[in-house]
């Protein structure tokens, strides 16, 4: 197709922008200069300002081979696999590192194309599919995880044969309202990290003025170490379906949008078939279940590689075609969302546990926790630990069983030295800090968080500092570069764990507090308040290893 | 214009006609673009794509001088489509019922061949300007600088009158005056037909108010205009034999070069007063140095009608004078009574005693350039937008008019339209930005635009030198291909005194402003 | 722009201590301006959309955990607001010193802009301690952009957008924008390429919005070694009708620049590449300096003004006296102050008593 033909084909449809750009760079490679002037003009979209997007995203090439070329991850867990030599050993191909990738619980992988190979070695890639999780060994019921080793789950039959789409039926035979308060009732919060009330959301969407209203999911999982939406896409895509149908169904939304990260071309591909499955089954489209008037249409869209596009102000900016800086809030995107109008934007696990609330009622749902707790909660586990993957686990659940006795523990012979929280964006545990229950309350209560539920693990042959500035070095490198604290405290904070700044321990605790502490108070978005968090638990955590890497004995 | 700059940020529909505006009045279309970026809607219709096109929702790429016939199918789908303001036009207009009758012949299928565009787009844009709440008109030379000049204006006024878009927020009907105080001359009286503050020099009321004020017997009668003084330059009978000029390269910015040359050079005597020793200058017996922007203290007054005060910054350069007082000490030597000024204040008070629309302001009260006129007492706030209760004659009136041919058009011999314009980076016969440096790394010759298509089929090369004629004279000008001007329609400014094209101009002019057709010019192209 | 319309409701909040009154929709930065609490800023710019990038106007409110950004967050009814407390104090100086840790200079000569002693100033408000945070530099300075106005100076950079955000929203050019992202965001125009070859249009807002400097005058920095004080007088361009509203920058006897002025009625800062860059022609060799008188040869000579001017009363009174009152006419300038066309047809009327004058309009 020529670049016109791409444009005409998306130019009347929402969020057009990122699908000709893919469409384009699919094509060729990469996006050429005539190509960014062709999509300028035929989008409208001012050519400095395209030109700036485009940079802003790291998949997007403006140089052969781009698309073809390899991309290897580097992130905290790979980059500790192999992954540094399999870049090295495919340099000459054109190979480029990708920060975490989110596929902690297998090989190294290596985008080529559209395709992800995995391997210990350059020589030994291979395609396979992603790991499906493994039952827990405590026998504990699962919500999310329910139906998800089903033969066939993935399929629409599958799917239908587990009691799929049951939620959904039931729901549409009471009112919206009925099922805004289901939800409510059942205390479900958005299990990307923020955690807000997911009945609330959807009321309030509910109730806003504007139409058309948009459901969105976010299924940017970016976080290092995050990937459990993946195995929710790649298992049970039409949980999510029917998650997001209930939010349609629930607000009135009559388009849908799974906002997917770049590296799952996988993913893509897989939920593109449900969506299709779903379609001619009637679940999307018109008058869906005879009901009149419940209209629900759902494209994917594919990010192209951006962090900060997983929080939600710079990912309904990203689908809108502008540069994807986080928006300044308030306005909530349940009042001023996708196109300025209302706007549910939820997780995948959280529209996928949706689906099984809507079936199983909100009583059964509460019951799932532990203690006064809530309901489950998915953990990516991985790094230094034998049985890595995702768990689901009840609110209030022992991290030290879920590592020891689900996991396995750490490799033979070596001690856990220290776990990460929220993926990277909660910083570090360690010590007596392992000793805690996998809710908010009690991992806040220690200055971390629980977050979107990746656990990286490190054991006790890792050096900490090396950990921490590669973490710090990936904020760096996702910083949208809006906001002053996070734009330049990420770059300074990672230069203070690489060896420059203060020799001396107490001018640089000095400097990394200070930094610390007005990207915390004053950063526009999670990423910049987040960030200082590893810095902060290194110090607590790891005052010696700080000292050696400041005068590492001669 | 009939409303405030500021109205331009809160049309609902822009409806530009004849006025390149990002060029030549970049300022003002920057709050266009706010309004495009608000929401609103905009048509332009001009013959080439200038960047104003380009930020258009419909461009209406008509036929030099075909105007009068886009706007007579536009009023008549207006009509057809029950878009008037019956309100509007039963409580403040005349005529109305007459110029709806007069329209119902003139469809759009009509205007398509004279102003070669489609007739659906002429449908469009006279559903858009209707339907607008409100719809504002800005225009130009480009409607002016035509034989129908007048016509053009009064097509646009019956518009806006019919669609009730006069005396509203960001509506109205707005020319965007091209020079920095052109509008002050006509509110100094510096026409032939008012005196200061527009009061008819032909009423004998005036012109006794003005013989009494300036001590002499002033008759009743209009003046003639530049163009028929230039005509009689040096005639026998009812001659012109001696013209002062203060500040106009009259010679290069005028239409006829080589007329224009001869008319000054058969004067008995030319006196200039003028920064530099211009084309013009170079003719008279006596050049005086004035002061220009930056050493003199004075009042000039906006498009928008808004009074402000120039401020000296720097000494005046060498023994250069005010105008005011070079005129001063001419009228002076020749006893003329009534030029004894000390200051620009005391010529500006001057006028505001003797000007109506002047009458509340003085050169105090204009320190932060707040009022706009009419100001007609001390306690009157300023005039931001006229027509609001009522037109100053009462009633807006409705015009009959007809489509005419420009003056000339094009034939065998002159195949090719040419109008004439101004770019951005310079300023009339650059005088001024051709003296200030980086100017030329934007902008350093004149080019003749040509279609691409033309381009070919004249066998013409980007960058190559071509001759180009009409039936007043030739030029040599470089081609520059561009989408820019359509087919059959050549682009050139006139700043450039390498390129002078105003020898090419001054096919005709509009029989009652005697304003030149500067936008329309019959010529020939051919390889050198 | 941030408007709020004049009807809008009258409400209360305290801040800094005292109670103040605001118009629903204003955003507490507008209040406190109002207020004179002197909030300090980089990236606001009172023409632009708040954008709130710098984070330097924070204030506390109370019953919120973090401080807000002032600029983007509205006031509300009863709203308890600090704009000055220690940890406020704290933050804003350590933002200042990790800003002032990426560029090069923190001092340019104020004739680069007109917003560009904004950071300098700041830095000398706060207890910045020079040499904090010291590391890798930010942007890369574009010396190749041959242009002769805009100095693009991107080693003092601070990525606060306020250009990149007034050519789109002010100017309407879209010229520039941001490439790359974090500390490796740079201010490019499409493809990165010299300001001439995009849709800049030289009006100069990017230079007179920019805090640091980074992007500069350069017509007005050919006068940085030029000894005496910057002297602003208030006028009006001489260009087109507009009627845009400038400060002439003058050292000594000499024009060295403009600026828009920012409350300008017509331009309310706006100007073009015209009424910022062409201005030399004030000094231009070219310039008359005498009046000029034709020989016999056809050249011209210097003279008095005593002579010229009687030469040129001469010449008319002998008009008069061949051919009579209708044989001479008047062309008044459009670009010359009323004064100049008020005189000139009072003295077409007042001495022939006839109305043979015009101006340039009809050309």
């Amino acid at each position: 197709m020529t670049d016109q033909e791409i444009i005409a084909q998306w130019q009347a449809q929402d969020a057009p922008l990122l699908p000709v750009l893919h469409a384009i760079h699919d094509r060729d490679g990469y996006l050429s200069d005539d190509a960014i002037r062709a999509v300028s003009k035929g989008l409208g979209i001012p050519l400095a300002e395209l030109f700036g997007t485009v940079t802003f995203y790291h998949h997007f090439a403006r140089s052969k081979p781009g698309h073809s070329a390899p991309r290897v991850c580097t992130g905290n867990v790979c980059s500790l696999n192999g992954g540094l030599e399999i870049l090295e050993a495919l340099k000459s191909e054109g190979a480029t590192p990708m920060p975490c990738s989110g596929r902690c619980d297998d090989m190294v992988p290596v985008l080529r194309g559209d395709q992800v190979l995995v391997g210990h070695t350059a020589d030994t890639l291979q395609h396979r599919p992603t790991p499906i999780p493994a039952p827990n060994s405590g026998g504990l019921e699962e919500c999310v995880f329910r139906h998800i080793r089903a033969p066939q789950r993935n399929t629409l039959a599958g799917f239908r044969a587990t009691s799929g789409y049951a939620g959904l039926e039931k729901a549409v035979t009471s009112s919206p309202a009925d099922l805004v308060a289901l939800i409510t009732d059942s205390k479900l919060a958005g299990r990307g990290g923020a955690g807000f009330p997911t009945g609330l959301k959807w009321k309030a969407v509910a109730e806003a003025s504007g139409v058309p209203k948009s459901i969105v999911c976010n299924a940017d999982e970016g976080e290092p170490g995050c990937f459990k939406d993946r195995a929710i896409m790649d298992f049970d895509p039409h949980a999510l379906l029917e998650g997001m149908l209930l939010a349609a169904y629930a607000t009135g939304a009559p388009r849908g949008f799974i906002y997917l990260r770049y590296e799952y071309p996988e993913t893509a591909r897989s939920l593109q078939t449900a969506i299709d499955e779903a379609a001619a089954a009637g679940f999307l489209g018109e008058n869906i279940l005879g009901v009149s008037g419940f209209h629900f249409h759902l494209r994917i869209i594919r990010g192209a590689g951006a962090y900060i596009c997983g929080e939600e102000g710079s990912l309904l900016n990203s689908m809108e075609g502008k540069h994807p800086f986080p928006r300044n809030r308030p306005p909530f995107p349940v009042t001023h969302g996708f196109e300025d109008l209302p706007t549910v934007v939820n997780n995948v696990e959280t529209l996928a546990s949706a689906s099984h609330i809507a079936r199983k009622g909100a009583e059964w749902y509460r019951g799932l926790g532990l203690g006064e707790h809530v309901g489950t909660k998915v953990i990516s586990l991985s790094g230094d630990i034998q049985r890595p993957g995702n768990y689901e686990v009840p609110f209030g659940f022992s991290l030290q069983t879920l590592l020891h006795d689900w996991a396995g523990g750490p490799p033979p012979g070596r001690n856990i030295q220290a776990v990460t929280m929220a993926g990277l964006s909660g910083g570090f545990l360690a010590g007596d800090d392992l000793d805690v229950t996998l809710d908010e309350p009690c991992i806040r209560s220690k200055g971390s968080f629980l977050g979107a539920g990746g656990i990286m693990v490190f054991d006790d042959s890792r050096d900490m500092v090396q950990v921490a500035h590669d973490a710090m070095a990936f904020f760096a490198h996702e910083s949208c570069g809006k906001c002053f604290p996070c734009r330049i405290g990420t770059q300074r904070l990672t230069e203070r764990l690489n060896g420059l700044g203060p020799k001396k321990f107490p001018a640089w605790q000095e400097e990394v507090n200070d930094i610390g502490s007005v990207m915390k108070a004053t950063s526009a978005c999670g990423l910049g308040m987040a960030a200082p968090l590893v810095t902060e638990s290194l110090l607590r955590y790891f005052p010696d290893a700080i000292e050696l890497h400041l005068s590492p004995p001669q | 214009m009939s409303n405030p700059l500021r109205d331009m940020e809160h049309p609902d529909v822009i409806f530009c006609i004849g006025t390149n505006m990002t060029e030549c009045h970049p300022v003002a279309a920057t709050r266009l673009k706010k309004a495009i970026a608000k929401g609103a809607k905009m048509i332009v219709a001009d013959p080439r794509e200038i960047h104003l096109a380009k930020l258009a929702d419909l461009h209406l790429p008509i036929r030099v001088g075909s105007d009068v016939a886009l706007l007579l199918a536009m009023a008549h789908v207006i009509a057809r489509e029950g878009l008037i303001d019956r309100e509007f036009m039963d409580a403040r207009t005349a005529d109305g019922e007459a110029f709806l009758a007069h329209v119902r012949d003139f469809t759009p299928e009509w205007a398509s061949p004279i102003c070669e565009i489609p007739a659906a787009d002429i449908e469009t844009a006279a559903l858009w300007f209707g339907c607008g709440k409100p719809s504002a008109i800005y225009y130009t030379l480009g409607i002016t600088e035509h034989i129908c000049g007048v016509d053009n204006v009064q097509s646009l006024c019956n518009l806006a009158l019919m669609t009730g878009n006069l005396g509203i927020e960001g509506g109205g009907i707005n020319p965007m005056r091209g020079q920095n105080n052109i509008q002050g001359a006509g509110d100094c009286g510096a026409v032939p037909n008012n005196f200061p503050g527009f009061q008819p020099c032909d009423n004998p009321e005036f012109a006794a108010k003005f013989s009494e004020a300036y001590r002499t017997d002033i008759e009743a009668i209009r003046g003639i205009t530049k163009v028929t003084a230039l005509d009689l330059c040096g005639k026998e009978e009812g001659g012109i034999h001696a013209i002062l000029i203060d500040g106009e390269n009259t010679v290069v910015t005028d239409p006829d070069m080589n007329h224009c040359r001869h008319a000054l050079q058969s004067l008995d005597h030319l006196v200039v007063i003028d920064l530099f020793l211009t084309e013009t200058a170079q003719l008279a017996d006596v050049v005086f140095p004035a002061t220009g922007f930056a050493e003199t203290d004075g009042v000039q007054t906006n498009t928008e009608r808004r009074v402000q005060r120039l401020r000296a910054a720097v000494p005046a350069v060498g023994e250069s004078k005010p105008d005011w007082w070079i005129v001063s000490q001419i009228a002076k030597r020749m006893g003329t009574p009534g030029f004894e000024f000390e200051s620009a204040k005391e010529v500006f008070n001057e006028l505001c005693s003797l000007s109506p629309i002047y009458a509340g302001l003085d050169w105090d009260r204009i320190e932060n350039s707040e009022y706009q006129w009419p100001v007609p007492h001390k306690d009157h706030p300023g005039t931001p937008r006229l027509h609001e209760q009522e037109f100053k004659n009462g009633r807006g009136l409705f015009k009959i008019i007809g489509y005419r041919d420009p003056a000339e058009v094009i034939d065998r011999e002159f195949p090719v339209w040419l109008t004439t314009g101004r770019r951005l980076q310079s300023y009339h016969s650059r005088t001024q930005t051709g003296r200030s440096e980086g100017i030329d790394y934007l902008l350093s010759e004149e080019t003749l635009e040509v279609n691409p298509d033309d381009a070919k089929a004249w066998s013409l090369a980007d960058g190559e030198f071509v001759k180009m004629a009409s039936r007043r004279g030739e030029i040599q000008i470089k081609v520059r291909v561009t989408d820019c001007s359509p087919k059959g329609t050549v682009f050139a400014s006139f700043s450039f005194a390498s390129v002078p094209v105003n020898i090419l101009t001054g096919s005709g002019y509009d029989p009652v402003t005697q304003t030149a057709e500067l936008k329309v010019c019959p010529v020939r192209i051919a390889k050198i | 722009m941030h408007q709020v319309a004049d009807n809008t409701r009258t409400c209360t909040m305290t801040l800094g201590g005292g109670s103040v009154n605001f118009r629903e929709g204003e955003t507490i930065y507008e209040v406190a301006e109002r207020h004179r609490k002197e909030v300090p800023t980089l990236c606001y710019d009172p023409r632009l959309e708040a954008f709130g990038a710098c984070r330097l106007c924070v204030v506390e409110v109370e019953g919120i955990r973090n401080p807000v950004a002032s600029c983007t967050t509205k006031a509300t009814e009863g709203m308890v607001v600090r704009t000055r407390t220690p940890v406020l104090d704290k933050h804003r100086t350590t933002l200042l010193e990790l800003v002032a840790s990426e560029n090069r200079n923190t001092k340019v000569d104020s004739l680069s802009g007109y917003a560009s002693q904004e950071f300098g100033n700041l830095l000398d408000r706060y207890p910045v301690r020079a040499g904090r945070f010291a590391g890798k530099k930010s942007g890369t300075s574009n010396t190749d952009d041959k242009n002769p106005f805009i100095l693009r100076d991107y080693e003092n950079c601070i990525s606060c957008y306020r250009c990149v955000r007034v050519c789109a929203e002010q100017e309407g050019d879209h010229a520039i924008n941001v490439m790359n992202r974090g500390f490796h965001t740079q201010i490019i125009t499409e493809f990165n390429n010299d300001l001439r070859d995009s849709s800049c249009t030289f009006c100069g807002q990017c230079v007179a919005t920019c805090p640091t400097g980074a992007l500069g005058d350069k017509k007005a920095l050919r006068a940085k070694d030029t000894p005496g004080e910057i002297k602003k007088t208030r006028s009006v361009c001489p260009y087109c009708g507009v009627g845009c509203s400038v400060d002439i920058l003058t050292k000594g006897d000499r024009v060295v620049g403009i600026h828009p002025a920012m409350d300008g009625p017509a331009n309310e800062g706006a100007l073009c590449v015209k009424g910022q860059y062409a201005f030399d022609f004030v000094h231009h060799p070219d310039r008359l300096t005498k009046p000029l008188i034709k020989q016999p040869d056809g050249t011209f000579r210097e003279a008095e003004w005593d002579e010229a001017l009687q030469k040129a009363a001469d010449g008319f009174l002998k008009v008069r006296e061949k051919y009579g009152n209708h044989a001479t006419y008047g062309i008044a300038s459009g670009r010359a102050p009323h004064e100049a066309a008020y005189t000139m047809q009072k003295f077409i009327r007042a001495t022939y008593g006839t109305n043979y004058i015009d101006n340039c309009s009809r050309a």
